[in-house]
């Protein structure tokens, strides 16, 4: 339990840390802004309470907004992929449902499930960021590419850590 | 109580999600110039829209108290306008020169009786003597002729509308400045007679016919209508018909003019006759 806390604090400030000195700086065409730091609501435990994850979510949108001058934005995206996680991990449930104390991780659940829940979760939280970014409707399409755009990079970034720590 | 409780325990996480949510869209709108700027632009184009509505409406219930103001103002500017227009096309002049004085005077007032469908229509105004109506002044709506005043009480008077068959007015075509003598056709309210104008004249159909300033009672220039028709009845005149430019049928605010050296005049050329 404790072993597993310190591991997601490791995991929690490695990915800050990763997003705001290397991701927050690629300015690829002005399309791609991958936001990496969503893996950390993705590795959260299974049965983590709902309010739980809600504040933590708000926890960690509020600090990449700290660091990046953003109040508001990453905070309200990543609230919004922490609330909808509970119920996409419903929707994509396994057959046999999840073991008990699992993390929702490849290794456990395997490369499909872990690519759809990842896929459902980043596209969820990169719509909301990048729509609140630009906050009008006029310029729809465009938002709409970069946000699949950005959302590919980040869901490929997830993926080859978590196919690193399966490796492991 | 009991079921509040139930209800807030049961959707805790859509509570908890939407109270944090509400103060992440707090920080978004505040932290954010470009997003408080959005958001306070969204609401005051919500109002405004509102309130643009609200005036619209207060408005069309002010329209005829607008209405009176805006004809009053009318009046004011042509009076200042008349003091100015004697020195146009003089080199020197004497403020105190009466040949430069203003010369016609203008009052606003409004139509509040009319009549349309007889032989003799008449139409009263809600100004009088008190308001330095007399009669013999002319009467305009929207710079086009409308009548004479004929009687005055204190504080209403009565004109004697284009629309009355003893109405007479010395007009002119415009384009050639041939004048003649203009009256009711006593037959529909558009349309009045020209008389008098010799048959070598030019007359084409649309042609302006204005007042001459003869009579002392209208000034130069002002509008009556235009030429619809006008036939060769075999004598040494037209018979020309001219479409009024006044609607009668919704006469309801007009300018009173009175002419300040009439008496002059008519001094003047009653020593001739």
């Amino acid at each position: 339990m404790i072993n597993s806390i310190l591991r997601l604090g490791l995991i929690f400030i490695l990915l800050i840390l990763l997003q705001l000195l290397l991701f927050n700086n690629i300015q690829f065409s002005g399309y791609v802004n991958p936001y990496v730091y969503i893996m950390f609501i993705l590795l959260l435990p299974v049965e983590i309470p709902a309010w739980l994850l809600l504040i933590l979510s708000f926890l960690t949108g509020l600090i990449i907004d700290l660091f990046s001058g953003s109040p508001g934005m990453h905070t309200s995206a990543t609230l919004l992929a922490g609330f909808v996680r509970p119920h996409i991990l419903r929707i994509i449930s396994p057959r046999d449902g999840y073991e008990i104390g699992s993390d929702p991780s490849m290794l456990t659940y395997g490369f499909k499930w872990f690519l759809s829940y990842t896929i459902l979760i980043v596209v969820v939280h990169h719509t909301a960021l990048f729509y609140l970014e630009v906050f009008r409707f006029a310029d729809f399409f465009r938002t709409m590419f970069r946000v699949l755009l950005s959302s590919l990079f980040s869901i490929t970034f997830i993926l080859m850590v978590e196919y690193y720590r399966r490796g492991k | 109580m009991t079921n509040l409780l139930k209800f807030l325990v049961r959707y805790n996480n859509l509570f908890i999600f939407l109270i944090l949510e509400g103060i992440a869209i707090y920080l978004l709108s505040t932290g954010n110039n470009y997003h408080n700027t959005r958001v306070v632009n969204g609401i005051r184009s919500l109002t405004l829209g509102i309130e643009a509505k609200i005036s619209n409406t207060r408005n069309y219930l002010n329209l005829r108290e607008i209405n009176s103001n805006l004809a009053e103002e009318n009046a004011a500017i042509r009076n200042s306008n008349g003091l100015l227009s004697g020195k146009d096309n003089s080199l020197f002049f004497s403020v105190f020169d009466s040949a430069y004085q203003q010369h016609y005077h203008h009052t606003s007032a409004e139509v509040i009786g009319n009549s349309i469908n007889r032989q003799k229509n008449f139409f009263t105004l809600n100004k009088g003597e008190r308001q330095g109506i007399k009669v013999d002044m002319a009467v305009t709506s929207g710079n086009c002729v409308a009548g004479v005043i004929v009687g005055c009480s204190e504080n209403y008077s009565v004109a004697m509308s284009l629309l009355n068959l003893d109405f007479k007015l010395s007009a002119r075509l415009k384009s050639n400045g041939y004048f003649g003598s203009l009256s009711w056709s006593g037959l529909d309210v558009q349309h009045a007679i020209l008389n008098e104008i010799p048959q070598h004249v030019a007359v084409n159909r649309g042609d302006t016919i204005e007042t001459t300033g003869f009579s002392a009672i209208f000034p130069e220039g002002v509008m009556i209508g235009t030429v619809s028709d006008f036939e060769n009845i075999g004598g040494d005149f037209y018979n020309i018909t001219i479409l009024v430019a006044t609607d009668f049928r919704k006469l309801y605010f007009v300018d009173i003019i009175g002419n300040m050296m009439k008496t002059e005049q008519l001094e003047l050329e009653n020593l001739f006759q």
